[in-house]
C-alpha cells in the first residue's frame, strides 16, 4: 500500500460567467509511505488545487486517487483523520482567539482527550516557537507567526500523511531553517510529507523525490539530484568587455544555445552539461575577467522544458 | 459528542473575544421599555406580559438569526471552513454545538428583561404556570436552534446573506405573533402562521402568564417541538447538499 | 461632491439591488411599522395604531441614518481615510456627499412605509395637505444623518463597537424621541433632552399634518428639526477635524484592529 495514489485526475473549474479552467489534468502520481515528496511548480501550475483534493476538500472531476488506501471520494471519513493539512496564509484561523484556542479547538475536531489536547498543545507551541506569544490573539500575529501556528494545527492530529502548501512563505531565513529541521524529524518518525512548494532550494534540500508540474500537467517526476543535473544543463554565463570576435568564437561551440546582448554585457547560454567549461576556458585565456554564472529560475526552466517537450535525462 | 462540546466551547471563546455578538442585550432593555411604556401609556395593564415576553423572544431569534445563521459563511469568510471540513469531526455536530452554546446563552436575555421591567417600572408578573413557561422556553429554544441550522446552511447559498437576515427579522415577529397574537390578523394570512413556530410558541408563553388554565398544552408544544424538528432536518439536509457542492465547485474558500 | 455622491451610490448598489430592496428591504420596514401598528390596535384601538404608525415610520429615516455611521468605519477599514485626510477636499464634506444617498433611502422607506402601510390600517390621508409630509420625511431623514455621522467621529477608534452603536442608538432613538408615546409621558428632563435629537421635532411636525394642526406651530417644529440638523453636523465637523490633526499625529488614521 502507497501513502498516496494518485490516478489520472483531472479537475476542471467553471467559474460563473467565464471560460471553464482546467486545474489538473491526467495527473498521475505515487508516493511511498515515509517519503518526503515535492511538488514543484510556479503559481497557477495546481498544486493547491491536487493537495485540496487529497486532503478531500475538493472533488475531483475524473480519475480517483487513494490516500493510505482509502479513497478521497468515497472514504473520505477514513482518510480524514490519517492526515495533516498545513496551508499556509493569512486566513485559516480565528483571529479573535489566541494561538493556544485555535489549536486546541483542532485537537478537539481530531478528537483528542481533554488532555491529549493540552498536552499536544503545549508541545507543539513549543517546538514551533511560539511559547511566548501563544495567549494573545491571531489577530496581533504577523505572517510568519501564523505560518508556524498552522503548522503545529497540521501536527496536531499525529497524521501519518502531513500535505504542506508553500510551508515556509513568509517565514524569514531563521525561521524557514528551523522548519526544514522540523521536517527532518517528521521523517524521522516515518511519517509520509507531500510538500508543494514554487522554491526549487527548499524541494532539493528536503526531498527524496520532486514532482514537477506546470498548468495541470506533470512534468517528470524525479529526484532532487536529477533535477539539479537538469537544470544546471541550463546555465548562463553573463560577460562583459568580450569582443564581437570571440564572441563569435564562443556561439559557435557545440552546446552553445545562444549568445545576445543583455542589460548589461552580453548573456551566453548553454544546453549542455559541460560546456560551461569550456566557456569559461575561452573568456579567461582571452583575458576577459568580467564573468558572471547563474541558474535559471523555475520558470525559465518549464519554458525551455516544455520547448523540448519533456525532459530528457 | 466531542465535536459537539468543541463547538460549544469554540463559540464561548468566540463571544467572550467580541462584545459585538451580544448586542441583543443591549437592545433588548430598550425595546422592553419602549412596549411597556406603550401598554401602560394606553391605560392596559394586563398586557404587560405581553410586553416582557415580546423582547424575550426578540432577542432569542436575533441570536439564531444573525449569530447562528452566519455560523458557516463566517468560516468560510475567515478562511477556516475547509479546514474543519477535512478534519475528522463531522461540521454539522460541531455547528449543532455552536448554536447549542449561542442559544442557551440567549436565554440570559429573559431574565434580562424582566429585571429591567422590574426595575423600571415596577412590574412584577407573577409565573402562573412555572412548568409550562419553563418547557415552552425550553421548546421555544430548540425550534431556534432548529432554524439557526437551517439559516446556517441556507445563508450559504444566498449571495447576500445580510440583507437576508436584516429583511427576515420584523415579518417574523408579525407572523410569529411576538407581541400581537396571530388571532388579530387579516384571516388570509393565518393558514401560513400556523407554519410558523413561533406563532404556537408566543401564544403558549403569554398563556403561561395568565391565570386562566392552559388550553391544549401538550398539543402546542408538540407542534413547537413538531416545527422545530422539521427545521433542524430541512437544516441538516441543506447543510449537507451545500457543503458537497461547495466541494464540487471549489467554493469553500471563497463565495 | 458629485463624485463622492456618485461613489456612495456606487457602494449602495453593490449591496442592493432593485429587487432585493423592494422584496427584502421594504418588506421588512412595511412589517416593522405594522408590528406597532398592531400592537397599536391591541392594546387600544384605530388611533393608538395610526400613532405608532406615524411614529415608527419616521423611525425607520431616523434607523438608515444612523446606519450611516457604518459607512465611515468601512472607510477607515478601507484604508481610504488617510488619503481622503490627505487630499484638498474637507472630509466632512466628502462624508456627507457620500453618505446622501442614506437620507435619501431613509427618507424613502420611511414615507413608502407611511403611505402603504397606512391606509392598509385605514389612516387617512388628507390631500393635499398630507403632501407636506414628504418634504418634512427629508429633513428627518437629513437630521438623523448628520447624527449617524457626528455618532462615526466619536466610535472612530473602535470599530468593534460600531454594530453596537448604530443598532442602540436607532432603538434608543425609537424610545425617546416620541415615537411610540407622546412626549408628556417622560420625565420632563428626559423630553427636554429629547428636543435635541433627531426625529423628535420633525416627528411632532408630520403628526401636526396628519392632525390638522396650524401650519405655524408646524413649521415651528421643522425649524426646530433643522436647528438640530445643523447642531449636529457642526459637532460632526470639529469631531472629525479634531480626529485628523490627532490621527496625524499619532498615525492612527491608518487600517488596522
Amino acid at each position: 500500500m502507497s501513502a498516496v495514489e494518485v490516478h489520472e485526475i483531472r479537475r476542471v473549474f467553471t467559474p460563473r460567467k467565464r471560460e471553464p479552467v482546467t486545474a489538473l489534468e491526467s495527473v498521475s502520481l505515487t508516493i511511498p509511505i515515509g517519503e518526503v515528496h515535492g511538488l514543484l511548480g510556479p503559481n497557477g501550475a495546481g498544486k493547491t488545487t491536487l493537495v485540496k483534493i487529497l486532503s478531500t476538500v475538493l472533488l475531483p472531476t475524473g480519475g480517483s486517487a487513494r490516500v493510505l488506501g482509502h479513497d478521497v471520494v468515497d472514504e473520505a471519513a477514513a482518510v480524514r483523520p490519517q492526515i495533516g493539512i498545513v496551508f499556509g496564509g493569512e486566513r485559516g484561523l480565528y483571529w479573535r482567539l489566541t494561538g493556544r484556542q485555535n489549536l486546541e479547538y483542532w485537537g478537539a475536531l481530531y478528537k483528542l482527550s481533554r488532555s491529549e489536547i493540552k498536552h499536544r498543545s503545549a508541545q507543539l507551541i513549543e517546538r514551533v516557537g511560539l511559547s511566548e506569544r501563544a495567549d494573545e490573539r491571531v489577530e496581533t500575529y504577523s505572517r510568519g507567526m501564523k505560518q508556524r501556528l498552522h503548522l503545529a494545527r497540521g501536527l496536531i492530529g499525529d497524521a501519518k500523511v502531513l500535505f504542506l502548501d508553500e510551508p515556509t512563505t513568509g517565514m524569514d531565513p531563521l525561521a524557514a531553517r528551523e522548519f526544514r529541521a522540523l521536517i527532518g524529524e517528521l521523517r524521522g518518525e516515518g511519517r509520509t510529507i507531500l510538500l508543494a512548494t514554487h522554491d526549487m532550494a527548499e524541494a532539493e534540500a528536503l526531498c527524496d523525490r520532486v514532482t514537477l508540474i506546470d498548468r495541470g500537467v506533470i512534468l517528470a517526476t524525479e529526484s532532487p539530484r536529477t533535477l539539479g543535473r537538469v537544470i544546471s544543463r541550463f546555465q548562463r554565463i553573463d560577460v562583459e568587455g568580450a569582443d564581437d570576435g570571440l564572441l563569435a568564437r564562443i556561439a559557435a561551440l557545440p552546446g552553445v544555445s545562444s549568445v545576445a546582448p543583455a542589460d548589461v554585457g552580453v548573456r551566453i547560454e548553454v544546453a549542455e552539461e559541460g560546456v560551461t567549461s569550456d566557456v569559461l576556458k575561452l573568456l579567461v585565456d582571452s583575458g576577459v575577467t568580467s564573468v558572471r554564472t547563474s541558474l535559471p529560475s523555475l520558470e525559465e526552466v518549464y519554458v525551455q522544458l516544455i520547448g523540448d517537450r519533456g525532459l530528457q535525462v | 459528542m466531542r465535536a459537539f462540546r468543541a463547538g460549544v466551547w469554540l463559540e464561548l471563546q468566540i463571544i467572550r473575544s467580541s462584545p459585538d455578538t451580544l448586542i441583543p442585550f443591549f437592545t433588548a432593555p430598550l425595546f422592553t421599555i419602549i412596549f411597556l411604556m406603550i401598554v401602560r401609556n394606553g391605560g392596559r395593564h394586563d398586557l404587560q406580559p405581553d410586553a416582557l415576553m415580546a423582547p424575550v423572544l426578540m432577542t432569542l431569534w436575533w441570536f439564531a438569526l444573525f449569530h447562528g445563521g452566519n455560523l458557516v459563511t463566517g468560516d468560510r469568510w475567515q478562511g477556516v471552513l475547509e479546514w474543519i471540513l477535512a478534519a475528522p469531526s463531522s461540521l454539522a455536530t460541531v455547528i449543532l454545538g455552536r448554536i447549542a452554546s449561542i442559544m442557551t446563552i440567549g436565554l440570559v436575555g429573559f431574565f434580562e428583561v424582566w429585571a429591567v421591567g422590574r426595575l423600571m417600572f415596577g412590574v412584577s408578573i407573577p409565573f402562573e404556570h412555572p412548568l409550562a413557561l419553563a418547557l415552552t422556553l425550553l421548546v421555544t429554544v430548540f425550534a431556534m436552534a432548529g432554524t439557526a441550522v437551517a439559516f446556517a446552511a441556507l445563508f450559504v447559498l444566498t449571495r447576500n446573506s445580510y440583507t437576508f437576515a436584516n429583511s427576515s427579522s420584523f415579518p417574523f415577529y408579525v407572523l410569529g405573533g411576538v407581541f400581537v397574537p396571530i388571532a388579530l390578523l387579516p384571516g388570509w394570512i393565518q393558514p401560513v402562521t400556523k407554519g410558523v413556530f413561533m406563532s404556537w410558541s408566543s401564544d403558549l408563553l403569554r398563556s403561561s402568564l395568565k391565570p386562566a388554565p392552559i388550553d391544549n398544552e401538550w398539543g402546542r408544544l408538540g407542534m413547537v417541538l413538531l416545527l422545530g424538528t422539521l427545521s433542524f432536518l430541512l437544516g441538516r439536509i441543506v447543510l449537507f447538499y451545500v457543503l458537497r457542492r461547495m466541494r464540487t465547485t471549489g467554493e469553500l474558500a471563497t463565495a | 461632491m458629485q463624485h463622492a455622491f456618485r461613489a456612495g451610490i456606487a457602494d449602495y448598489r453593490a449591496i442592493w439591488t432593485w429587487r432585493s430592496w423592494v422584496l427584502g428591504w421594504m418588506v421588512r420596514v412595511i412589517a416593522q411599522v405594522s408590528f406597532f401598528g398592531l400592537i397599536g390596535l391591541r392594546v387600544s384601538d384605530e388611533r393608538a395604531a395610526f400613532y405608532l404608525l406615524i411614529g415608527n415610520a419616521l423611525a425607520v429615516a431616523a434607523q438608515t441614518g444612523v446606519f450611516s455611521l457604518n459607512m465611515t468605519s468601512s472607510e477607515r477599514w478601507a484604508g481610504t481615510l488617510p488619503l481622503l485626510v490627505a487630499s484638498p477636499t474637507s472630509p466632512v464634506v466628502v462624508f456627507s456627499s457620500r453618505g446622501a444617498y442614506l437620507a435619501v433611502d431613509g427618507a424613502l422607506s420611511a414615507l413608502g412605509a407611511l403611505f402603504i402601510a397606512g391606509p392598509a390600517f385605514g389612516l387617512d390621508l388628507p390631500w393635499p395637505r398630507v403632501l407636506a409630509v414628504i418634504p418634512l420625511t427629508g429633513v428627518v431623514a437629513i437630521a438623523s444623518y448628520c447624527f449617524g455621522t457626528f455618532l462615526a467621529g466619536l466610535v472612530f477608534r473602535f470599530r468593534e463597537i460600531n454594530s453596537l452603536v448604530v443598532l442602540v442608538g436607532y432603538v434608543g432613538l425609537m424610545t425617546v424621541c416620541g415615537v411610540n408615546v407622546p412626549l408628556s409621558y417622560y420625565p420632563a428632563a428626559l423630553e427636554w433632552i429629547s428636543r435635541f435629537l433627531p426625529l423628535t421635532n420633525g416627528l411632532l411636525a408630520i403628526r401636526g399634518v396628519f392632525e390638522g394642526a396650524p401650519w405655524s406651530t408646524i413649521l415651528g417644529d421643522v425649524a426646530l428639526e433643522a436647528a438640530v440638523a445643523v447642531g449636529w453636523m457642526t459637532a460632526a465637523l470639529l469631531s472629525f477635524n479634531r480626529l485628523a490633526s490627532r490621527g496625524r499625529l499619532d498615525g492612527s488614521l491608518d487600517y488596522g484592529a
